[in-house]
């Protein structure tokens, strides 16, 4: 669906996105996940034709966005970062001026906007003037005015931004459904568990550059990232450490505290019987699942929000 | 405390270029052009003639040195033209007046009878009118002023004693040449005046010049603001990000121009009637007098000022920089053009530079149409340069707005 190949782009000595390539199937939602200023933005300007790049080429359903960017644009929708709407306009009117832009019928764009508005859960207020909106409800009609020409492929960048939970979860509710419906989703963040709850396939973008991609399991396994269960003794003697060793060849200790690398699910309730038959005293325990965050951290040396 | 709060805000003032250049520059740019205007500065400090148009149709000895005097004044500038076509470039604003010297002067002073002079004047050039009138009549005077007084006393003489002898007719009139008032006094009332008429028609009152530049000038100079504050929304929307929606969408770039020159346009057009039929209720402005001109120039000064104002918003990357240069350019294109000070008291240096702002067309188109009566014909010119300023501007501001607008995002 969408095939991105060696882009890269500059303003003047920045480097925004170097040698970027990916494929995106049908029906997937693709992350595109990296820190502020990684180039996301820079590359979804591009795939949505409205900034060129200085190398490489990008197919949208098969089509080069360079010589055929009016058919590109009908096929794609954009959810931009900002709450692009008109504060002066109510719901139902900014969704008519949005829809009106792809040529879609009257009668058909006013079904639309009905069952769209009905699928965001805002049809008891769509005559309200956006500026009386929240930021949560405002997001929304964002996403609402990028879908309404039904296109195959959704950018939606960033678009949690300054919502609260409540309206976060809504978000996400509407990108399954979108998804469901067999729509193509990128979705760019620096938010991983935004990413590992909606995403199929990841790309990890820092520095302009693409740094692992795949399943978050693929991630996983390239990044050498494992589950570890980190225990605080009250105190521990050579010989117990010795004992704990010889069960979990893997254990790193450093004072009081043992460090396991395991598979926690399996192996957690052997490590905390022998740690009883040991008469060791547990003071706390910790156990370090294997995310977004530590694959992130792992490959780019890098906090995701550095 | 409030020293450091006072260098604080120094600092941010001048921080703002562009306040700074407004605050500063914009003041001595005006004072400079309105010196020029009211104070004769500039070039060597000595007025310009005024240009006159001169019609001889008498063509002789008194007619010609009658011009002659006049062409050798400082004050004045002749220029020779036939009748119809003097008449003409003073409707269209070009010249001040015409003097006509008619068939039968020379006979006239040699009979000390009323001169056959008329003065052809623009009712709307006054302060001009004023200063010529007095020249004309000094001039007259000193040319055939003697030699009508002369007349006058030989023909008063003969009249009250017809038997007199000619050396005590001779010595008599020598007598009474050299008392200068009694001398006047022999001549016919009005004998020395000259016939003044304007040539604007007589249903153009002279109390609506002042109402025509009023209402002209003010609804340009404001035209322009608002249309540099409609085409501002183009750069709110930049910020807001609608801009980059709209380039999301499958509509070419300049489609967004246009739709916005288009807004601006059909707004300009209702400011510009709502202005003048508010003229028409309240001060009696007579916008019925030749509505087919009155609109068409309203449509055309409307479609250059939008275009201008669209200019404006082409060279401006953010909603303050608009702010700064319409600010700037508006005052002294008003300045220039006429808006602020009518035309006919500046310099002709001035008058000249006018040409250039958009206000100075549509000023005059609607003095054509209010004050001088022209025809559709006639004003149609001026209002095609209003087109050509339109269509320049929609073109650099295309280009502008791919390089400015666009290339931001």
């Amino acid at each position: 669906m969408i095939e991105v190949t060696n882009l890269s782009k500059s303003f003047g000595k920045l480097h925004a996105v170097k040698n970027l390539s990916f494929s995106i199937k049908k029906g997937e939602v693709f992350g595109l996940l990296g820190p502020n200023g990684a180039g996301k933005s820079t590359a979804i300007h591009m795939m949505s034709t409205i900034l060129s790049s200085d190398q490489g080429t990008i197919h949208i359903d098969g089509y080069d966005i360079k010589t055929a960017s009016s058919i590109c644009k009908t096929r794609i929708g954009v959810v931009p970062q900002e709450i692009s709407l008109y504060d002066d306009f109510t719901a139902y009117e900014n969704l008519l001026f949005w829809g009106q832009l792809y040529k879609i019928p009257s009668k058909e764009l006013k079904e639309r906007i009905a069952s769209i508005l009905e699928l965001i859960g805002l049809s008891d207020r769509k005559n309200d003037l956006i500026k009386t909106y929240s930021g949560g409800m405002k997001r929304r009609i964002n996403i609402a005015s990028a879908i309404l020409h039904k296109p195959k492929i959704l950018f939606m960048d960033e678009p949690t931004v300054g919502v609260d939970p409540q309206s976060r979860n809504r978000i996400f509710e509407i990108v399954e459904s979108l998804n469901k419906l067999g729509m193509t989703i990128v979705y760019t963040t620096h938010y991983m568990e935004e990413v590992e709850r909606l995403c199929n396939r990841i790309a990890i973008i820092d520095d302009g550059k693409i740094v692992a991609q795949g399943t978050q399991s693929e991630l996983q396994k390239e990044s050498n990232v494992k589950e570890t269960v980190e225990i605080t003794f009250q105190t521990i003697s050579a010989n117990q450490g010795k004992k704990l060793k010889e069960a979990f060849p893997s254990i790193v200790q450093k004072n009081q505290v043992v460090t396991i690398v395991c598979d926690a699910n399996k192996e957690l309730s052997a490590i905390i019987s022998l740690c009883n038959s040991e008469q060791l005293l547990i003071e706390d325990l910790k156990l370090n699942k294997v995310n977004l965050e530590t694959i992130f951290l792992n490959l780019t040396g890098k906090q995701l929000r550095d | 405390m409030i020293l450091t709060i006072f260098k604080k805000d120094l600092k941010l003032f001048f921080a703002d270029k562009k306040g700074a250049l407004v605050t500063f520059a914009l003041p001595i740019l005006l004072i400079s052009l309105f010196a020029f205007a009211f104070g004769g500065v500039g070039g060597n400090r000595t007025a310009k003639p005024v240009q006159l148009l001169v019609v001889d149709s008498d063509l002789t000895k008194d007619s010609k040195e009658l011009l002659l005097n006049l062409e050798a004044l400082k004050g004045v500038k002749t220029v020779t033209k036939e009748k119809a076509t003097a008449i003409e470039l003073i409707i269209k604003g070009k010249y001040v007046g015409v003097l006509i010297v008619e068939k039968g002067f020379q006979d006239s002073v040699a009979l000390g009878k009323k001169l056959p002079l008329e003065l052809k004047y623009d009712a709307a050039r006054e302060m001009e009118i004023g200063m010529l009138q007095s020249v004309l009549m000094q001039n007259l005077m000193t040319t055939v002023g003697k030699k009508m007084i002369q007349a006058n006393i030989a023909a008063s003489f003969d009249t009250k004693f017809p038997a007199a002898p000619k050396n005590i007719k001779e010595k008599a009139m020598r007598i009474m040449s050299a008392d200068q008032a009694g001398a006047y006094s022999i001549m016919g009332k009005n004998t020395m005046e000259m016939k003044m008429t304007s040539v604007i028609k007589e249903d153009s009152k002279k109390e609506n010049l002042g109402l025509i530049q009023a209402v002209a000038g003010t609804a340009i100079m404001m035209l322009l603001f608002s249309i540099a504050g409609i085409g501002g929304g183009l750069l709110d929307e930049k910020e807001a990000g609608t801009l980059k929606r709209l380039l999301y969408a499958p509509v070419n770039p300049t489609d967004i121009l246009f739709g916005k020159m288009l807004a601006a346009l059909v707004l300009s057009i209702l400011q510009l009637t709502i202005m003048f039929v508010f003229s028409w209720i309240a001060f009696g402005l007579p916008i019925f007098k030749d509505l087919t001109a009155l609109i068409l120039m309203i449509i055309t000064t409307a479609f250059a000022v939008s275009s201008f104002g669209i200019f404006l918003v082409s060279i401006a990357k953010s909603r303050q920089q608009l702010q700064g240069y319409s600010t700037i350019i508006i005052m002294l294109m008003s300045a220039i053009g006429g808006s602020m000070i009518p035309l006919f008291v500046m310099p002709e240096i001035m008058q000249k530079i006018a040409v250039i702002s958009v206000n100075y067309w549509g000023i005059q188109g609607f003095y054509d149409i209010f004050w001088r009566s022209l025809s559709l014909s006639q004003i149609l010119p001026k209002m095609g340069i209003l087109v050509a300023i339109g269509l320049a501007m929609t073109l650099i501001s295309i280009r502008l707005f791919k390089k400015n607008v666009l290339k931001m995002i």
